[in-house]
């Protein structure tokens, strides 16, 4: 059971010295930063170890908070920087946004492995199979906008970018995530959109 | 220029102004072709905003207390030591320090002369012992061997202990 304290009432009970309260903070935020993590990733493994190192760090320097934005932006903030030093320790190219050879294979293994038909007529399983196939910044904007209930100058705090660079990213995002929606379902994109 | 689905975006959003809210909103009303994207767009927005979260593994929360336990446990030997401890003690010897130079310096008499005693005086003679049947002895060779043997047993540890561990 999930505790009914406030984000900044369990911030101050874990500067207490009250480890369970950063017990209950993990719990009512990992569901959101494993999302976002594999956002990056695109493998539960190394999501899971973005994760974590994102709450462990949060934890170092849960006294540096201020409080100024939402404990929620502040920890997307650190997602965003762990997952690049992360993609960036891999050797994973994620900086270009135009750049979509990178994803190509994955596009196309997607295309022809998939075996479950009853998990592929949900509509839910095409627009995540659609995120993830876009790229990490595209992803990661739609999933703070639209799970993460993070209005577009939150996004742009977290993500150290202005709200209208963020405006355009979300539009173009938008537009690359129907597109994939569209070659997904092919004829039953009629029925979706 | 805005196209007709970026117009038709910020609408959905509620992040144009007022009246060009206004405006979308008869345009809408009146023109087919914006009602009829307008309408896919909303179904677009409604698709996404249900999209659901992944889980993480059952047993991550605990995997991430863990992590802060071991890291709450190398924090306060870091910090266990108080600094206003090391500053006092620092403060002490500097104290004592000074107090030994100045009292010297008010004791010593400045107007010893060229002639004194001191520039006089010789060293003792001493005598010192033949070394080198000490140096060539077998209890010499077996605490020289004992000494070898504990300077590698201690670096062996020392070098052990630098091993770099798993960084959060």
């Amino acid at each position: 059971m999930q505790s009914k304290l406030t984000d900044i009432e369990l911030i101050e009970q874990t500067l207490s010295g009250n480890q369970s309260a950063y017990a209950d903070l993990v719990k009512r935020h990992q569901r959101f930063i494993f999302t976002l993590a594999l956002r990056f990733a695109k493998n539960r493994e190394d999501a899971e170890e973005i994760a974590q190192d994102c709450f462990i760090k949060a934890y170092k320097s849960l006294a540096s908070f201020q409080g100024g934005s939402k404990f929620s932006t502040w920890l997307y903030s650190i997602v965003y920087t762990t997952a690049m030093t992360f993609l960036r320790k891999k050797r994973v190219d994620t900086s270009s946004i135009d750049d979509e050879n990178v994803y190509l294979q994955l596009e196309n293994q997607h295309d022809g492995m998939d075996n479950n038909y009853a998990e592929k007529r949900s509509r839910t399983y095409y627009v995540n199979q659609a995120i993830s196939q876009l790229l990490p910044d595209d992803a990661t904007i739609i999933t703070l906008f639209y799970n993460g209930e993070q209005s577009l100058e939150e996004i742009a705090d977290a993500l150290g970018m202005e709200a209208n660079t963020v405006k355009v990213k979300l539009f173009r995002a938008r537009q690359r995530l129907k597109e994939k929606l569209e070659r997904l379902l092919k004829n039953e994109v009629k029925e979706l959109i | 220029m805005n196209t007709i689905e970026e117009n038709l975006w910020n609408y959905i959003d509620g992040t144009c102004p007022p009246e060009e809210q206004e405006a979308i909103s008869r345009l809408i009303e009146g023109d087919e072709v914006y009602r009829t994207r307008y309408h896919k767009l909303l179904a677009l927005n409604e698709e996404f905003t249900n999209l659901e979260l992944d889980e993480p593994p059952m047993a991550f929360t605990y995997n991430v207390m863990e992590a802060v336990r071991a890291e709450a446990a190398i924090v306060p030997l870091k910090s266990a030591i108080n600094k206003n401890v090391i500053r006092g003690l620092v403060g002490f010897f500097v104290l004592m320090i000074m107090s030994l130079v100045i009292y010297a310096m008010f004791t010593v008499n400045w107007s010893a002369g060229g002639n004194s005693e001191l520039y006089n005086y010789k060293l003792p003679q001493i005598q010192m012992p033949a070394i080198k049947g000490a140096l060539i002895s077998n209890a010499f060779k077996a605490f020289m061997f004992f000494d070898i043997v504990l300077v590698l047993f201690l670096g062996d540890s020392y070098l052990r202990r630098q091993r770099p561990v798993k960084q959060f």
